[in-house]
């Protein structure tokens, strides 16, 4: 439980990590409207390296990257395997069989083509978000940044301030409800629980002697919680002040445009560089 | 006396092989004798809640062996949850744990576990249940309906009513006022003598050990700094303060007072010990 690596801010004090959380929320989907939108091979290898380039400024160890990847597994092996079988191809296919006499299973070497870069654009995507979002950035300081860039939908009566508040809030009690769980589980384990054996009605059943405490314990948090901030005064947005203030400097600017450069570069790509004859009909 | 419980070369370390990894016991070498109560002191981080959660299985030590009886817990892993039914354990603040709709419920959880039949844990159930002080007819209310005290009182009852043949308790007392402090410590000390049971008690109030331990581990940074029996523990105070543990007050005064020059005799770390050496000086000093 004490090992969930994804979300989690490494502190360091890297460029990406000075960088303005506005700026790096904007460069962010700057980015994954690059990933998205490339449709030439000449743009996916500009893009890796991209990120291979973000991932060597940040500081973050390679291990925490790549740990952070591990749960994708099984959605790059599942969209692999329906993106290789799934596409036909002009030529001839690799192998075809019918199966239950009436499915034709064919891979054509377009298929294979295909899965390697979708796979490499979920795995870019995944670790982008993660350096620019997860690991540069403190969960207070990112939902801050939501709701400066969310501030002019206050307009049409959004109340973006407090939905800012409430996940403050929620990201801040991940970690506690994680330890309360921990703490909870070890607990009924001292009483004989046992959650990992038996029929899945079981293991379900099992889990009540957790789930039950985690609801009171939370429960009784957020009335300390309201009550503490009652306290203080709290009457939500209206009128508060901060006590850190965003300011982009010129080097935040400056980082913008090279993001937007770089997404220029890829619609550029995209259009005008030649495809290798083998990506003809791939994407 | 033989000894129940045993730990050779304990170490364990949190995150291993991560950016996170923290050693919190190093090389533990701990006997633990059978009936006693012995009480584990140390600070925040000394690694005390760690080592009693090594005693039941909970963790498994990343080096070393845990023996009960002379036998290795970990020998068979599978059957761990047997070991914790032998080694019972209340963790901090045991109140958080109660789940089930009435306390007679909660209290017998731990025995339904073990897989007794309901007249067994109908029975321990209120065993269990007087021995903390719960009345009956509390029985069929919601756990969540008590006070605090006596949700804490009914979650130590779910761990007796296992009938451990070793029952810890992590901090029993914390954030209780003095009189339910002393209730459920008084009541502790009470099981421990008519059951037999060894108890290990976790705090960090030297004034608790004082009053009802026999014998004291003082754990320091990971290891064991000093463990012998209270009096042995309490007569070190130098080496306590040098770790930044205090000896009970009391002690502190019978110290200045026999560093006055007035004649106190015996092994004075509780109220009622000084209060009798005192009047024994006084006595001597009427008749001279």
């Amino acid at each position: 439980m004490r090992d969930v690596t994804l979300g989690q801010y490494f502190h360091a004090s890297s460029l990406l990590h000075r960088l303005d959380p506005r700026i790096k929320i904007l460069s962010a989907i700057l980015l994954i409207v690059g990933l998205f939108s490339a449709t030439s091979l000449w743009c996916y290898a500009f893009l890796t390296a991209l990120v291979l380039l973000l991932a060597a400024i940040s500081g973050i160890p390679l291990r925490m990257i790549l740990k952070s990847v591990r749960p994708l597994c099984f959605v790059l092996v599942f969209t692999s395997l329906i993106a290789a079988f799934m596409t036909k191809g002009d030529g001839d296919p690799f192998f075809s069989f019918l199966l239950f006499s009436r499915l034709r299973i064919e891979m054509y070497p377009e298929g294979l083509i295909r899965a390697a870069l979708l796979s490499l654009r979920i795995l870019l995507l995944v670790i982008a978000t993660g350096l620019f979002l997860t690991y540069t950035t403190t969960p207070t300081s990112l939902t801050d940044a939501l709701e400066r860039l969310l501030h002019p939908l206050t307009y049409l009566k959004i109340p973006v301030y407090d939905f800012a508040m409430m996940m403050t809030i929620a990201l801040r009690f991940v970690p506690t409800l994680m330890e309360e769980t921990d703490r909870i589980m070890c607990a009924q384990k001292a009483r004989g629980a046992d959650f990992s054996s038996g029929s899945l009605f079981r293991r379900i059943r099992a889990l009540v002697p957790i789930i039950i405490p985690l609801f009171v314990s939370s429960f009784r948090r957020a009335v300390e919680l309201a009550t503490a901030m009652e306290c203080r005064c709290y009457r939500g947005g209206a009128g508060r002040t901060r006590l850190r203030t965003m300011r982009c400097r010129p080097a935040d600017w400056l980082f913008l445009a090279v993001a937007a450069v770089c997404l220029a570069a890829v619609f550029v790509g995209n259009a005008y560089l030649p495809e290798p004859s083998f990506m003809r009909g791939v994407l | 006396m033989s000894n129940v419980l045993e730990l050779c070369g304990v170490s364990y370390e949190y995150s291993p092989k991560t950016p996170f990894a923290t050693a919190a016991l190093r090389g533990v070498d701990l006997a633990f004798r059978e009936g006693g109560i012995t009480g584990v002191i140390g600070h925040t981080g000394s690694g005390k809640s760690t080592l009693v959660q090594m005693l039941n299985g909970l963790l498994r030590p990343t080096e070393g062996r845990v023996l009960l009886r002379g036998r290795d817990i970990w020998e068979k892993p599978k059957e761990i949850t047997g070991v914790r039914f032998r080694v019972g354990l209340v963790m901090q603040y045991p109140e958080h744990q109660l789940f089930d709709a009435t306390v007679s419920a909660d209290i017998g959880f731990g025995p339904r576990n073990m897989g007794l039949s309901p007249e067994e844990i109908e029975a321990r159930v209120r065993e269990a249940a007087a021995f903390v002080g719960i009345g009956e007819e509390l029985f069929e209310k919601s756990p969540f309906d008590l006070s605090g005290g006596q949700r804490r009182r009914v979650a130590i009852a779910g761990v007796i009513a296992m009938r451990p043949e070793v029952l810890i308790l992590d901090e029993p007392s914390a954030g209780l006022d003095p009189r339910g402090r002393r209730e459920i410590l008084t009541g502790l000390w009470e099981y421990g003598k008519k059951s037999g049971t060894t108890v290990i008690l976790v705090s960090h109030s030297m004034e608790d050990m004082a009053h009802y331990c026999d014998d004291v581990v003082v754990m320091n940074n990971g290891s064991v700094y000093m463990t012998g029996s209270v009096s042995e523990v309490f007569s070190r105070a130098e080496e306590l303060e040098a770790i930044g543990l205090d000896v009970p007050e009391v002690a502190k005064i019978a110290a200045r007072l026999r560093r006055r020059g007035i004649p106190l005799s015996g092994d004075l770390y509780t109220v009622e010990s000084v209060k009798e050496a005192l009047l024994r000086a006084l006595r001597g000093e009427a008749e001279s």
